[in-house]
């Protein structure tokens, strides 16, 4: 069908294969950074949304010191 | 190093949770009543407002920008905050975004009824509607980037980097998809036609799933999560590559949508094979995400908000497993136009968004009130409710996509169409759509209980509006210790304009090679010199056609298979759609295709059919739609349609505006005189008579050239 319709597109097929390529250059380049990474740090960063930040007493009611067990 | 004191805006926080739960009941009825139509039509309540092809995307469009995009709002300002460990750049622009966004789902849930639609999916809002979107989201991405400049915290988590993706990335998708020439204050026509116009669309139209419904949605993941389950993510590592891999994968996707139609094969391939690499990415994600439950799954035991968060995470394994497989071509020709597409969104719509939006309402609620959840039994309830729903919902949706793909496939022995008649291959679905109305019905009932749930937590509670908080801090931007200034992810974490930079990057190289080739398309896409521009009359018809949604259920692309070829006609040819500004190949066949319907029927067929379609076939599920027989037909903005249309590249020749009105009435007298000889006398000037002008064109231009002239074309070179 397609022959039918758009048969010819100037060097198509430059375009699968630069994308393909572009791919697996930016995902190897990701994996390396990302093995290259320190432990310490990572472990760092992975803690951090589990610090909010002290509550100061005028929120020391607010419950995100209290476990998550508070669900009966 | 400073200890600072400052606060935490959770009062925004809880105006985007009200919005989110009242739009999650008001979304999931508007897709409810919807679903009921589609085996009791009368339920549309005879009127046009409420009628399947308007509600649908009053449906999408409150699910996905009004549940999903409050629930989205709701997880960002609450978990910025605290991984900035700063408040929300501005209050004002927080709350600019709030009544700014909300205000958009108000016009849209006004204009969608009223048929004021671009048809164009999950970008069906006109025009100004469109501008007032860009506004509202360059507010929510000033406020984002201006609050990740002002933190307190050296490390971007990276909850914050799909943040940034999503910020910048829905900018980039809504502008490109809406460029359109206005032809009066409620219309619009896009300036891409045809294929162009299809291929901008799922570009569009993938990428907003990619980038609205899942990048948020997996950054708040990253976030909640371990929140809730009071342990790090699983692998710090592992959600660095998940980042990257999948932000760069996803743009590429888009062209799935367009399989076996007339979209060039390169581009298709290029969109399948991007799709099935997508599921390493994706299932990457979600196993860091499963197994930060390791050593905690006795938690998820006690705690509902686990519960609701392991189905959410699990659910978008299952859809991000069964999107690749559905990419896949030899898969989509079955699937493609089915209720298989359906099962599928629903599985992320109801599982990953839905669940993961409420196991975030049921923590946040106690935080901010500080208070116990009111009923921890019957958010159990609530959980079992929606799961039971969830699977009434899909499985009987498996079955209908799978049985109505095969019976429009299966021949006879003697090479024969099995089931000739298309509304066989519906009738047999109706049973399955009952069991889905169920499954949609209990999945409603559990948000019922969820609102209640919450609304008691919150009366028994005491907000806390601002949190106060301390940290110790050192400030980001004069702390770079030695290792930082190391060239890697570590220095990238702390440098957010280069980080956003490099997003904008990673998703413009695969917006822009699947756009450049795109211009290539236009210059080579083969004129066929019989398809000429509509007649003023029948773009009026095809304006209603848009009005009236009609490509909610009807495809107007015919694929090259013989099976489609032997019920609907020639296969659809790109050079056919130049002049369809917006292209209306649809993507869902609730009814037949509708590309060859032209000259199939007589006017009268036409006539009788959209006043009671069960009258020309008995047991369609198709609406009535009385109205258009009584309504006169507004030409008053023709001029400006066929100017506006000229604008974005119809051919139609200077001076042609001013003899639009004559020629319209011309033509109207002709389908009257037509309908004549099926004995209805109607007036020339109802909607009516323009619509059957436009069915009666569809897909005939290369029928009335002896032979369709396909004009060779030239080779650039590379």
């Amino acid at each position: 069908m397609i022959k039918n319709v758009l048969t010819h597109i100037g060097g198509v097929e430059v375009y699968g294969i630069f994308s393909v390529l572009l791919f697996f250059t930016v995902f190897t380049v990701t994996l390396i950074w990302a093995f290259r990474l320190k432990r310490t740090h990572l472990e760092s960063m992975g803690r951090l949304p589990l610090h909010d930040g002290t509550p100061t007493p005028a929120s020391t009611t607010s419950n995100s010191s209290l476990p998550n067990s508070r669900h009966e | 190093m400073n200890v600072e004191t400052f606060r935490y805006d959770n009062k925004i926080v809880r105006a985007f949770a009200i919005a989110c739960v009242v739009f999650a009941i008001v979304g999931m009825f508007a897709g409810l009543l919807a679903a009921i139509q589609l085996f009791y039509p009368a339920a549309n309540l005879n009127l046009q407002y409420t009628t399947f092809g308007r509600l649908r995307p009053l449906h999408t469009n409150a699910v996905i920008f009004a549940f999903v995009g409050n629930g989205m709002f709701m997880g960002i300002y609450y978990s910025l905050q605290r991984l900035c460990k700063a408040r929300m750049f501005s209050d004002t622009l927080s709350w600019l975004n709030f009544w700014g966004w909300n205000g958009i789902i108000v016009a849209a849930a006004v204009t969608l009824p009223l048929g004021l639609t671009t048809s164009k999916e999950y970008a069906e809002l006109e025009w100004p509607i469109d501008l007032a979107i860009a506004v509202v989201w360059v507010i929510f991405t000033v406020n984002l980037i201006g609050t990740i400049l002002k933190r307190r915290e050296k490390h971007m988590y990276v909850a914050i980097w799909f943040y940034i993706a999503t910020a910048l990335t829905v900018a980039v998708l809504h502008i490109v998809n809406s460029l359109e020439v206005p032809a009066g204050p409620w219309k619009s026509y896009s300036i891409y036609a045809g294929v162009q116009d299809a291929l901008v669309q799922w570009w569009y139209g993938h990428n907003a799933v990619a980038f609205f419904l899942t990048t948020p949605y997996l950054g708040l993941m990253y976030y909640f999560l371990p929140k809730a389950a009071d342990r790090p993510v699983f692998s710090y590592r592992l959600s660095i590559i998940h980042f990257w891999a999948l932000i760069f994968l996803y743009i590429w996707a888009g062209p799935h949508h367009l399989l076996y139609t007339a979209l060039p094969d390169w581009a298709q391939s290029l969109g399948m094979i991007f799709s099935v690499m997508l599921v390493a990415p994706s299932w990457g994600g979600m196993l860091n995400g499963l197994l930060t439950l390791r050593g905690a799954w006795d938690k998820v035991r006690q705690d509902p908000m686990l519960k609701f968060m392991v189905v959410a995470v699990t659910a978008y394994g299952m859809a991000t497993l069964e999107g690749p497989t559905l990419a896949i071509k030899s898969v989509n020709s079955l699937s493609h136009y089915t209720d298989w597409t359906i099962a599928h969104v629903h599985t992320g719509a109801l599982g990953w968004n839905g669940f993961l939006t409420f196991s975030m309402l049921y923590w946040l609620f106690p935080k901010m009130y500080r208070t116990k959840l009111y009923s921890v039994k019957l958010a159990n309830y609530h959980f079992w409710v929606g799961l039971l729903g969830m699977m009434f919902y899909v499985v009987p949706m498996y079955f209908s996509g799978v049985t109505q793909g095969l019976m429009w496939k299966q021949f006879t022995a003697d090479g024969f169409l099995q089931y000739p008649n298309f509304l066989e291959t519906v009738i047999r679905l109706l049973p399955m759509h009952r069991l889905r109305a169920v499954g949609g019905t209990l999945f409603i009932l559990g948000v019922f209980m969820m609102a209640w749930n919450l609304y008691k937590t919150a009366k028994a509670g005491n907000f806390l509006a601002d949190e106060e908080v301390q940290v110790p801090v050192a400030n980001p931007e004069h702390s770079h210790g030695h290792a930082d200034k190391k060239w890697g992810h570590r220095w990238l974490e702390a440098k957010p304009i280069t980080f956003t930079v490099l997003t904008v990057v990673a998703i413009l190289i695969g917006g822009l090679v699947e756009i450049v080739p795109l211009y290539l398309i236009k210059e080579n896409v083969p004129t066929i010199s019989s398809v000429k521009p509509y007649t003023p009359l029948e773009v009026l018809g095809r304006d209603l056609y848009i009005r009236e949604g009609c490509v909610g259920c009807h495809s107007q692309m015919i694929r090259p298979f013989r099976s489609e070829t032997e019920r609907y006609g020639e296969y659809s040819k790109a050079g056919e759609f130049v002049n369809d500004h917006p292209f209306l190949w649809g993507s869902k066949r609730t009814g037949p295709d509708l590309h060859r319907v032209g000259g199939k029927y007589p006017h009268a067929w036409h006539y009788n059919h959209m006043e009671k379609p069960e009258s020309t076939s008995p047991g369609s599920i198709m609406p009535p739609y009385p109205w258009l027989l009584t309504q006169k037909l507004d030409t008053s903005s023709l001029e400006a349609r066929i100017k506006a249309l000229r604008s974005v590249g119809v051919p139609y020749p200077e001076g042609a505006e001013t003899t639009a009105q004559a020629d319209l009435k011309a033509q109207a007298n002709q389908i009257v005189l037509g309908l004549k000889t099926g004995l209805i006398e109607a007036p020339a000037d109802r909607e009516i008579i323009a619509l059957i002008a436009y069915l009666q064109r569809l897909g005939t231009d290369i029928k009335s050239a002896a032979v369709a002239q396909v004009t060779p074309t030239p080779t650039p070179t590379p």
